[in-house]
């Protein structure tokens, strides 16, 4: 069976433990142990144990319905919004397990935020987009919010582009922006994670590199998990990859081994493109 | 805590344990307008049997047989008003379904696209007009028409003829059935054309196109592709249509002649039970047996239309079923 | 003997030529019922119009709008059935939205497809296609003969009855279009679920639903018969909703039926004020529809 399971209680220290993390050095932030996944009876993750080092990127990659976002959408209970949707094993984060009961799950999405494939610029003004975040779980001043959105702004390089009309409507910018914004509303938040489900498939080649740049300075704060499609884009800004095929966690290396050496020779057809 | 994965990052992290958001308040909320609906709808249904008991009970099923209306001798059945109800309606619907389809045809097959959609706007909007204005031309352009023309024309064509000289029968007053007929078609036809134009328009091009690309004419393609792919619809509409006839008062009241006898005759005076709840309502006391005769035929009406809507939502859901599989 | 393969195209002319005529016959008679059916409803539709402004442009005078209802001959106007079509209508938006916005929302976010649910939609499209009369007698017998006077209260009540169930439909509907990532996304900020609707859902969806409250405005704006048992009409000038309150469907309704002149005039160019009134509300919906397209 598995070894993990019985080290895996919530009382394990899974600073030391690390298990199926690539990252060495690093705390990990999540810690996914044993996790299994079903979509009513669909099976679709089979025992998952991953980490994910704190202040590093992991990329996750694999063909379309390996389970790849199944499992980013578990690290912030978005599955709960779904009838016939469960998680069974065990997710620790910060000291609790997340996938327990008695769990405020607002709470939770404040720590662990998430950037989604399409832009989702919320139909108010640019300066709201930001604040509507912040709003939920601060009260803070009027002049301490024009700091705090002016700061996500500039964080995401988005300030100078948009500093005259912070009241213009957020739909109104391109498809890089809003996704730049996106990203400016989750970290305003100021979570601990950020989750981001392939946030560069709907964008232009520029826009994407910006986003990728973007990534390399957050990771000096956040921890970042992010599920792509695009190979290079995993090489490019990852630390750790991890493949996953069928809902199975094939393989997890640091980047660099990952694409010269993987162990796997599925992960090797899929990195050289002979599926998927 | 057992303080290993602590943050160094966050002074004070929320708490991750579970606390009040306003979600179970919001969703009571909300639960509970919905189910206010289904309640408000069961005080007009019990208000209008509790109202129309004593009727029920003083005249017993003979209320739903007896074609009496004398508020003198206290005699009230519902015979007559049911059959103005239907009769009319019915009549409208004659009218009304031809000329819709025929509109809709020419807007979805014939017009030139810029003139179908002024047409089909403004046909949209017609449908938006209040009822009573239908109900004043009726009274005073439609009457008039009914009286000095078409009436004694009929008269003089078919009077003499065995089987329908007892339709056209009557003095020719211009009120009656067919007059309340022709206004409830007027009424009906702008949204029974808009629904039948949707739901030719909503078939797929390539079928409408394939057939024209088989050499039918524009009737070919409308009787034998276009219909029968969008029969549900077409029906589920003039359903629809029928339920807005029936239920209809303004239109109606001005025109059908206020009388509570069955006719056989077209011009003859008849009442709806909208337009007698609207005529005899105001001489009706609290707590008489006239009043709560129509509110028993306020439940009979109530249940007409409820059938009503049941079997055109039954055809319109048939009808979406077909549009949403084969685009 | 042996024939040709394709002998059957030296046929195709003569046979196809008797069809053809027979189709082509009844093509033209179809397209020209067709025609005529057109140009039957066009015809009867613009009289309609086209009698409400010939008997209606005469009477609109100022003083209509100055003056009160008064006795036949006496110089009246129609300014209390204005206000009172005006407050009635008003104030049964300010009682039907709220709780059409609720439903909707209810229906769209949280009922889904479950038995209530589905329930609530048909009761909704039930009310809805209800006879307008019966929901008159109905608020008569609960709000007026328990209290013993009509009351242009009773009148609101009675129309946001009937602008509920469309404000329910066009919530519903609207919020349905709302995509899902919106929703999640908000969700992931850390969101409560009614946030998320109230702030992002219904904000996203509000062009759509202002779309429903004006229908609906100019749905009830135009009723008579709800109003016959309920506000009843008035002929003074009161703005207290607790009276009998007039209102210009019911005006134009007693005037219609009456025998003096000026009244019938009166009725006409009220009849014409309603019907401009609900055609510019409707004109705005759809104009807006389609400016909001594109």
């Amino acid at each position: 069976m598995n070894e993990n399971t019985m080290q895996a209680t919530p009382s394990a220290d899974v600073e030391v433990e690390a298990s199926a993390s690539a990252v060495s050095g690093r705390p990990i932030a999540i810690q996914v142990n044993n996790l299994d996944f079903y979509y009513g009876k669909t099976h679709a993750l089979h025992n998952i144990t991953l980490g994910f080092p704190e202040r590093s990127v992991t990329g996750m990659i694999g063909p379309s319905g390996c389970g790849k976002s199944t499992l980013l959408r578990v690290l912030n209970r978005m599955y709960d919004l779904y009838p016939g949707q469960r998680a069974t094993g065990e997710v620790m984060f910060s000291g609790q397990n997340i996938l327990g009961s008695g769990l405020d799950l607002n709470a939770l999405r404040s720590r662990v935020g998430m950037v989604f494939q399409k832009p989702t610029p919320f139909p108010m003004s640019i300066y709201d987009n930001i604040a509507f975040g912040i709003r939920l779980h601060e009260r803070v001043s009027r002049s301490e919010m024009d700091g705090r959105v002016e700061d996500a702004l500039r964080r995401v390089a988005l300030w100078p582009e948009v500093k005259d009309r912070l009241q213009a409507s957020a739909t109104a910018l391109s498809g890089g922006q809003q996704q730049r914004l996106c990203i400016a509303r989750t970290i305003a938040v100021r979570p601990e994670v950020i989750l981001l489900d392939e946030p560069t498939s709907a964008l232009d080649p520029v826009s994407t590199a910006r986003i990728e740049e973007l990534l390399d300075e957050l990771k000096t704060e956040f921890t970042i998990a992010i599920v792509t499609h695009n190979m290079q884009q995993a090489a490019r800004c990852a630390d750790q990859v991890a493949f996953f095929y069928l809902g199975e966690l094939v393989e997890v290396d640091s980047t660099a081994r990952m694409f010269t050496a993987p162990r796997e020779s599925r992960t090797q057809d899929y990195i050289t493109g002979r599926f998927g | 805590m057992d303080g290993t994965a602590e943050q160094p990052t966050q002074a004070e992290p929320p708490q991750i344990t579970r606390r009040w958001d306003g979600d179970a308040l919001f969703r009571t909320l909300v639960v509970l307008t919905g189910i206010s609906v289904l309640i408000v709808l069961g005080a007009i249904i019990t208000v209008m049997v509790t109202g129309g008991w004593k009727a029920f009970s003083t005249f017993g099923p003979s209320f739903f047989v007896t074609a009496i209306w004398n508020p003198v001798t206290q005699h009230f059945g519902a015979v007559a008003p049911v059959f103005g109800t239907l009769a009319s309606s019915f009549l409208g619907l004659v009218i009304a379904v031809p000329l819709a389809f025929g509109t809709a045809f020419w807007l979805t097959a014939l017009a030139p696209p810029t003139i179908s959609s002024v047409i089909g706007m403004a046909v949209q909007l017609l449908a938006a007009v209040p009822s009573i204005i239908f109900g004043m031309w009726g009274f005073f352009v439609l009457v008039p028409v009914m009286a000095h023309y078409v009436q004694p024309t009929a008269r003089h064509m078919f009077g003499h003829v065995p089987v329908l000289s007892a339709l056209v029968s009557g003095a020719p007053f211009g009120t009656g059935l067919l007059t309340a007929g022709l206004v409830l078609a007027v009424m009906v036809v702008p949204s029974i054309t808009a629904v039948m134009r949707d739901v030719f328009v909503s078939m797929p091009t390539v079928l409408r196109e394939s057939a024209y690309g088989l050499g039918a004419t524009r009737w070919e393609v409308m009787r034998q592709v276009v219909l029968p792919w969008s029969r549900q619809g077409v029906v589920g509409g003039i359903v629809l249509g029928m339920g807005r006839a029936m239920g209809e008062t303004m239109a109606v009241t001005f025109v059908i002649g206020d009388s509570n006898h069955i006719g056989w005759s077209l011009f003859a005076p008849a009442n709806t039970i909208a337009s007698l709840i609207a005529l005899e309502f105001p001489e009706s006391p609290a707590g008489s047996l006239k009043l709560s005769s129509l509110m028993a035929l306020g439940a009979i009406l109530m249940a007409i239309s409820f059938v009503t809507l049941w079997v055109s939502r039954i055809f319109l859901a048939r009808g979406e079923a077909r549009a949403g599989k084969r685009s | 003997m042996t024939r040709p393969v394709f002998s059957q195209a030296a046929d195709r002319p003569q046979r196809s030529g008797v069809l053809a005529l027979r189709r082509k016959i009844i093509d033209k008679l179809a397209t020209g019922m067709s025609w005529l059916a057109m140009l039957i409803v066009v015809f009867v539709l613009g009289s309609i119009l086209w009698t409400l402004l010939k008997n209606g442009l005469p009477g609109l005078t100022l003083s209509l709008f100055t003056h009160s209802m008064g006795a036949p001959g006496t110089g009246g106007g129609l300014a209390n059935a204005i206000v009172g079509s005006l407050l009635q209508t008003g104030l049964s938006i300010l009682l039907g939205a709220p709780a059409g916005l609720l439903t909707g929302i209810f229906l769209a976010e949280y009922g889904a497809d479950s038995k209530l649910a589905r329930t609530v939609r048909f009761v909704s499209d039930m009310l809805l296609s209800a006879p307008s009369i019966l929901i008159g007698l109905f608020i008569y017998m609960v709000l007026v003969e328990p209290f013993g006077h009509f009351s242009g209260f009773s009148g609101a009540a009675a129309l946001s009855l009937m602008a509920m169930p469309i404000i329910v439909r066009t919530t519903e509907d609207m919020l349905r279009l709302v995509p899902v990532s919106m929703r999640e996304a908000g969700i992931a900020l850390g969101a409560a679920k009614w946030r998320v609707i109230l702030f992002i859902c219904v904000r996203a969806a509000r062009g759509g639903i202002m779309t429903g409250v004006l229908l609906a405005i100019a749905r009830v704006a135009g009723e008579t018969a709800p109003l016959l048992f309920t506000s009843l009409g008035n002929s003074e000038w009161s703005l207290d909703m607790r009276r009998p309150m007039a209102s210009l469907p019911v005006a134009i309704y007693q005037y219609a039926g009456s025998a003096y002149q000026d009244w019938m005039q009166q009725a006409w160019t009220g009849a014409l004020l309603v019907t401009v009134g609900v055609l510019i509300i409707n004109i705005v919906v759809r104009v807006g529809i389609r400016g909001g397209r594109t």
